[in-house]
């Protein structure tokens, strides 16, 4: 038992428990708010008298048994004078068969408790309201990406166009008076038409209340994966864009390693491709396939050969490159389970942007890329190493990175402030924070700043992407590549 | 899977392309003749344990629709190979070396049946003989049936506003019966010729590795053997 098998196990066990911690983590404060909201106002919790305790409960998979459930819930709601009161107001409470199935039909052959799952017990009064998530998963990235994780369904999908922001959970809900704070009727169950834009004005205006940014701002694009969670979709033209010119760049550059002949064969296209495609055929069904997964981990991924040389050198650069491959992996590991598990607690605490774990890694590995990127900035400028020449690329390279870094923190420093998440949810953020609390000190309106930083990050991830096959970047496409072939060749420096 | 690279030892008879299409071809074969029928007896002792290892009848048949995409994508890329093949590289599709079948092929079943009741010599097989190119209509031809049946079945609604309703109840029954046909000549035939035939015992590298044996050239494709030859002779 040596003590890289000791620390290999080590490195298991954390892994382990890091994983179980995550799937315990109720990492959205809804499924837990009706205990919290009650705890927070200290009031009794004084056991419910829960009816299907005693009574027996109708067969809920059949037509039948959901129709003579709503029956009873329908014996007082249906009633023109069923009501509440609120303040000195009078709020109905009244629906009728006939209302629900003509405001929401997909949800005939639903029963209400179903929906409204507490509210079959005595006192007769709901803390959760209805949980669409019993049936429906959360929105995925592309259509009403992460920040929606802290709305509640109902606030956009039904139709009244008042929404408050819940102090006491920080969730979007729709709001039971109107802005002049008369009391509202909620009880119709019509739904709103969330395929026109219009619905979702309710909280995408200047100065909202609910901490949403001014404008309704598109999902991320698929290149944003080499950092971020982010969906199979094209989100803004300016990531579909850049995404276009990247493949048009590593088409070129491709070419361009077809131009020449190597063993004097003739310049059709299609033999050289022949030849190529035999060789890259013959030597993955080899034994030196195994030399080239060896290459692979030790040279690309733990860049061995820059450490032999200098370590600090090794330092710098693998502040940036492993950074980036660790969030790159991190993302796609979320898309492909999010793509197989979309309710699981692991998936959505990845997705939140702010829980503990996600929050806290990826601003240590942004913070780490900024360090390299700092440092490598200091090391060609100004302490310039002879053997170093600048050309107008590497600066180009160099400042990409560094500014989209930038603008990254500056983001999430907007976001804290604008959807004003409590201090210690914040500060796993821990980098974002301590810029939020910079951002303080000028009293903006953030709802309208953060839209412009967020497009400003987003063109300058695009530029980066969009970049990456020509200048100096391409060496994450050549210098793989000419590591495989060295070792096939058996060229010997 | 090691090649011979001495010339004159073996000789290159399929590219790269068709080898991971035909790889390609396996592996989602075989997984849509498990999951369909594991799918279709369901209900049956022998299936229904392992339907609920692989997650259910749902799971199943996910799994059997996403593996039948992409053996169609692999249908797809080797017919815009046929077009680049015909337009670029302008080869002829129809011919003594290519799969289309001709008069000599009748000719060929003909003098193969004559020499199993031992009356004559084996017939003179071209690039492909009559017995491969029949392996290949069957998958080719069948993979557009079982591809549309399979369709009908997945989108019944977009289906039944072409065709009457009871075609959904055909497209069931004729999925089924090529299925089994699929699997047999696959597995009895297609297996035969490549593992069990006394010359070629375990396996035919050929498509795998691309290279086939001088001595298999010669005996299985003598007429194609005689072309190269005389090409040989020509261009040195």
């Amino acid at each position: 038992m040596n003590l890289k098998t000791i620390r290999s196990i080590i490195a298991f066990g954390v892994l382990v428990i890091l994983i179980t911690a995550l799937n315990q983590t109720s990492s959205v404060a809804m499924e837990n708010s009706a205990l919290k909201s009650a705890i927070i106002m200290r009031k009794p919790i004084h056991k419910p008298l829960i009816c299907l305790n005693c009574h027996r409960a109708r067969n809920l998979n059949t037509n039948e048994g959901i129709i003579s459930s709503n029956a009873f819930c329908y014996e007082c709601h249906r009633k023109a004078d069923i009501k509440k009161k609120i303040g000195t107001s009078d709020i109905s409470l009244q629906i009728t068969p006939d209302t629900f199935n003509k405001n929401q039909p997909e949800h005939r052959f639903v029963a209400c408790i179903q929906c409204h799952t507490d509210v079959a017990r005595s006192p007769h009064k709901t803390e959760t309201g209805a949980t669409c998530l019993e049936c429906h998963p959360y929105h995925s990235e592309d259509i009403a990406n992460s920040p929606h994780l802290r709305v509640s369904c109902q606030a956009c999908h039904f139709k009244s166009k008042f929404v408050q922001l819940d102090p006491k959970d920080h969730i979007v809900k729709l709001a039971h008076a109107n802005y002049i704070g008369v009391p509202i009727s909620l009880s119709n169950h019509a739904m709103a038409d969330t395929a026109d834009r219009r619905t979702c004005k309710k909280c995408h205006f200047k100065k909202n209340q609910v901490g949403a940014p001014a404008i309704v701002l598109p999902s991320k694009g698929a290149i944003c994966i080499l950092c971020h969670n982010a969906p199979l979709a094209m989100g803004s033209p300016i990531f579909g864009l850049a995404g276009v010119i990247f493949i048009a760049g590593l088409f070129f550059m491709i070419t361009f390693w077809f131009k020449g002949n190597v063993k004097g064969e003739e310049t059709s296209f299609h033999r050289k491709m022949s030849l190529s495609s035999e060789s890259v055929w013959n030597t993955i069904f080899s034994k030196q396939i195994f030399s080239l997964v060896k290459i692979f981990i030790l040279d690309i991924i733990l860049q061995r050969r820059i450490l032999k040389e200098s370590v600090s050198r090794w330092a710098m650069h693998s502040l940036i490159f492993t950074s980036i491959l660790l969030r790159c992996g991190l993302a796609i590991f979320t898309a492909i389970g999010y793509y197989f598990d979309p309710r699981g607690n692991l998936i959505i605490a990845l997705i939140n942007k702010n829980n503990w774990f996600t929050a806290s890694v990826n601003d240590l590995l942004g913070l780490f890329i900024l360090i390299g990127v700092v440092w490598a900035v200091i090391r060609r400028f100004i302490v310039k190493p002879e053997q170093v020449t600048s050309e107008y690329q590497d600066t180009i390279a160099l400042m990409i990175i560094g500014i989209l870094v930038l603008l990254g923190f500056l983001l999430e420093g907007t976001r804290i402030l604008m959807t004003g998440i409590p201090y210690n949810t914040a500060v796993y953020s821990f980098v974002g924070y301590i810029v939020s609390l910079g951002l303080f000190i000028f009293h903006l309106d953030w709802t309208s700043v953060y839209p412009l930083m967020w497009y400003a990050h987003g063109t300058v991830a695009a530029i980066f992407v969009a970049y990456l096959p020509f200048g100096k970047m391409k060496h994450i496409f050549n210098a793989p590549l000419t590591y495989f072939i060295e070792a096939v060749d058996g060229v010997k420096k | 899977m090691e090649t011979n690279q001495k010339p004159g030892e073996s000789y290159q008879r399929f590219h790269v392309l068709h080898r991971l299409l035909h790889i390609i071809v396996i592996v989602n074969f075989t997984m849509l003749a498990i999951t369909g029928f594991l799918l279709y007896f369901s209900g049956s002792v022998w299936a229904s344990s392992l339907v609920s290892i692989i997650g259910g009848a749902k799971a199943l048949g996910w799994l059997h629709r996403f593996c039948a995409v992409f053996l169609y994508i692999g249908v797809l890329v080797h017919i815009l190979w046929l077009f680049y093949y015909k337009i670029v590289l302008k080869q002829n599709l129809s011919g003594a070396a290519t799969m289309m079948p001709n008069k000599k092929d009748i000719k060929d079943i003909v003098q193969n049946v004559k020499y199993m009741f031992n009356k004559g010599n084996l017939p003179s097989f071209d690039r492909f003989s009559y017995l491969e190119k029949v392996d290949y209509w069957a998958v080719m031809l069948g993979m557009q049936s079982m591809g549309i049946t399979g369709l009908m079945m997945w989108f019944p609604e977009f289906f039944s506003r072409i065709f009457p309703g009871y075609f959904i109840n055909i497209a069931v029954h004729f999925h089924l019966h090529e299925a089994v046909l699929a699997v047999m000549y696959i597995g009895l035939v297609h297996m035969s010729d490549t593992h069990l035939v006394p010359d070629v015992f375990p396996l035919q590298k050929t498509i795998f590795t691309g290279r086939i044996d001088k001595l298999r050239f010669m005996e299985d494709h003598p007429e194609e053997w005689k072309r190269q030859q005389m090409t040989e002779i020509n261009q040195p």
